[in-house]
């Protein structure tokens, strides 16, 4: 029992970082219909600059681990917004069908090489501002830190719903989601929206980088399997659906760490995977998603 | 003709000459991992080279000729190994290389000099069938040759020190999933079942991963008192870490690999106590090693070695090699590869003393008896007590 336990809660501190990274793919699907691929790089390169902060990599720290976060949510939201009027923005004017996805998957590539030049190949360790020892619940052994990514991870996400529910400028990102054209001819500045968007979801990437980083070590190259597994739990959860993120999230993180302990650890990710499968042959918008009518 | 071409052939002449003239350097690859998890292996490899070298040229060269490196990044990835390996054969002309870092790299790389007749020491791969990838009956002569202490000699080093000096009975391995940890792992597997002992878990993991949740509690439900590994040092610092995040304390000894800078570091205090077979240790026993490592700090201006061993290691291939050189009285692969085999007198080296370090069938310098048992003490890797 303790150790059925043990696996879940290391599975769901996991699941979070899937579903952080996987609600960023949710933020521009819902108002562009387009993903950024670079997510992991956008969560990678939030690690980085908020290790520079606090690290002593670059002459610091200059920061303390909490002032950081906010400064790297801000440099996430540039980030994403230059993906946007990069990467986008042209596809999305031309009516391109698929331009955006080798373009965000460009710049990806291209932040991960800018930052193989700036903070080098090697893993980083990241100072964790809290103590690493575990504690009991139950019996297993849960890190402060591991409560500090679910709990980080779930307020941000419910910040993000509020603001899209309460605010009118969230009202303006729903409208833009339910129907572009009807909202631009309303009077809202739908391509502002998108940008807006891309800003959002880079910046949750980031500071899901900062809150993972501790856990996990820090390097130009931690984005990409974060980066694809999060795209299967977008999938496997549905693209439009928040509460997709988490369910996916979980369901992934917790199926790893069992079948890495009841299985075999050579397998672990196929559980993961082969539900993807499942789930796009039989219910393809996702196990929460809305099943998308398009018109042709 | 016209004046162009004329004006070519007088230039090509006129380089050839002056080429003729200065007698020309003989270029020795260095082919190992300069970036990535690998690095501080393939780095302080490469910089031990550096220095063996600037000695050598500043003392005349061999055979009155300058010694000239050809530095290439494998990024430890074996398609890498293999095109760096036909450039320095083929575009370079290469006398002999020293590197690889990484079993996997080497494996598929080396069939290039075996087939070109020219000597290849390994300096770090210490993968056991490294060495005995080209040997008898199907190959005359094996160009070959290693000085580091290799799986066989390690894993029956990590199986002495687990179960007769530290007396467990019940071990976990816990290796990576590349050719290095696999391999490792049979190896110890291997000296494990000559004592009589069977693990209770061995469990694998890939290269990146974040959470080792899984494999530590297999190792733990199954009772382990101590976790042997194989792999490189990111991934050995998650198991570390990860021993923490379970508040499971059990010691960890493995393959040299646990001496890594990015190992030590990443794992902080739970990485000490780790112990782990090394060929050498950053500790100035030695008149010669203690000029060595100042030397090697003065030049990169570190303290801490980021891998002493492969430092050392490569340091000492490049003298096994110039000495080869010097008694061929040429640099013909097939000849240095005869005196490689036939070396008279001793070869002053940081590791050891090498006399006679090589015969036609042995091809391993490094023996048992030269390898020591270090200790992860405060940040540093010291000798066991």
């Amino acid at each position: 029992m303790e150790i059925l336990l043990q696996l879940v809660f290391s599975g769901i501190a996991l699941g979070m970082i899937y579903a952080v990274i996987a609600f960023g793919y949710q933020l521009t699907f819902a108002t562009s219909g387009t993903l950024n691929f670079g997510q992991g790089e956008a969560l990678m390169l939030g690690a980085l600059v908020g290790l520079s902060l606090v690290g002593n990599i670059h002459g610091g720290p200059y920061l303390n681990y909490w002032l950081m976060i906010p400064v790297v949510i801000v440099f996430g939201a540039l980030q994403g917004a230059v993906v946007e009027w990069i990467g986008v923005r042209p596809a999305l004017k031309i009516k391109s069908e698929f331009g955006w996805i080798m373009s965000t998957i460009a710049l990806a590539i291209i932040f991960k090489n800018v930052a193989e030049n700036i903070w080098g190949k090697d893993d980083l360790t990241f100072p964790t501002p809290l103590s690493a020892t575990p504690f009991q619940v139950l019996g297993a052994n849960v890190q402060p830190m591991q409560i500090v990514v679910v709990l980080g991870a779930l307020a941000m996400m419910l910040a993000v719903e509020l603001f899209n529910r309460k605010s009118i400028y969230g009202k303006a990102v729903v409208a833009t989601s339910n129907d572009r054209d009807a909202a631009g001819l309303m009077g809202i500045n739908t391509s502002m929206v998108i940008t807006f968007s891309y800003a959002l979801s880079s910046a949750t990437a980031a500071f899901a980088g900062v809150l993972v980083a501790p856990l996990t070590l820090t390097g130009a190259t931690m984005g990409t399997s974060l980066g694809l597994k999060a795209f299967a739990v977008a999938i496997i959860g549905g693209l439009t659906s928040g509460m997709g993120a988490i369910v996916g999230g979980l369901i992934l993180g917790i199926a790893e760490t069992l079948t890495g302990f009841y299985i075999s650890t050579g397998y672990k990710e196929v559980p993961g995977l082969v539900l993807l499968l499942l789930v796009l042959a039989i219910k393809p918008a996702g196990l929460f998603g809305k099943t998308a009518i398009k018109k042709v | 003709m016209n004046t162009i071409g004329k004006a070519c052939i007088a230039a090509a002449l006129m380089s050839w000459s002056l080429a003729s003239m200065a007698a020309e350097p003989i270029k020795i690859g260095v082919s190992g991992p300069f970036t990535g998890g690998s690095a501080p292996m393939g780095v302080s490899m490469r910089d031990g080279v550096k220095l063996a070298v600037a000695d050598i040229n500043a003392k005349g060269g061999v055979l009155g000729r300058q010694l000239q490196l050809v530095e290439r990044d494998d990024e430890a990835k074996n398609e890498r190994g293999v095109q760096i390996a036909q450039e320095l054969i083929n575009k370079e002309k290469v006398v002999g290389t020293v590197g690889f870092i990484n079993t996997g790299v080497a494996l598929a790389s080396q069939r290039f000099y075996q087939e070109a007749k020219i000597p290849v020491m390994d300096n770090v791969a210490t993968g056991t069938i490294v060495t005995k990838q080209f040997v008898l009956p199907e190959n005359k002569d094996n160009y070959v040759f290693r000085n580091a202490a290799n799986d066989t000699i390690q894993s029956a080093m990590i199986v002495d020190e687990a179960v007769i000096r530290q007396k467990h009975t019940k071990v976990a391995i816990l290796a990576d999933s590349t050719n290095y940890g696999q391999l490792g792992r049979e190896d110890l597997e291997r000296a494990l079942g000559v004592k009589g002992i069977k693990p209770v878990a061995v469990e694998k993991y890939n290269l990146k991963d974040v959470d080792m949740t899984a494999q530590l509690l297999k190792a733990k439900q199954g009772g382990a008192q101590v976790v042997l590994t194989y792999g490189i040092g990111p991934e050995l610092a998650q198991i570390a870490n990860g021993m923490e995040k379970l508040n499971w304390r059990v010691p960890i000894i493995g393959s040299w690999t646990l001496s890594m800078g990015n190992f030590i570091d990443n794992a902080g205090k739970n990485g000490e106590g780790a112990r782990m077979p090394q060929t050498f240790i950053q500790d100035p026993s030695t008149p010669k090693r203690k000029a060595f490592i100042e030397a090697y700090q003065k030049a990169y201006k570190v303290d801490r070695i980021p891998s002493p061993v492969s430092a050392a290691q490569g340091y000492d291939s490049i003298y096994l090699l110039v000495a080869a050189i010097k008694q061929a009285g040429s640099t013909d692969g097939v000849k240095v590869r005869e005196a490689l085999e036939n070396l008279s007198g001793t070869v002053d080296g940081v590791v050891t003393n090498y006399s006679k370090p090589y015969t036609h069938d042995d091809h391993e310098a490094i023996k048992s008896s030269m390898v020591v048992i270090g200790e992860v003490k405060n940040g540093r890797v010291a000798l066991a007590k």
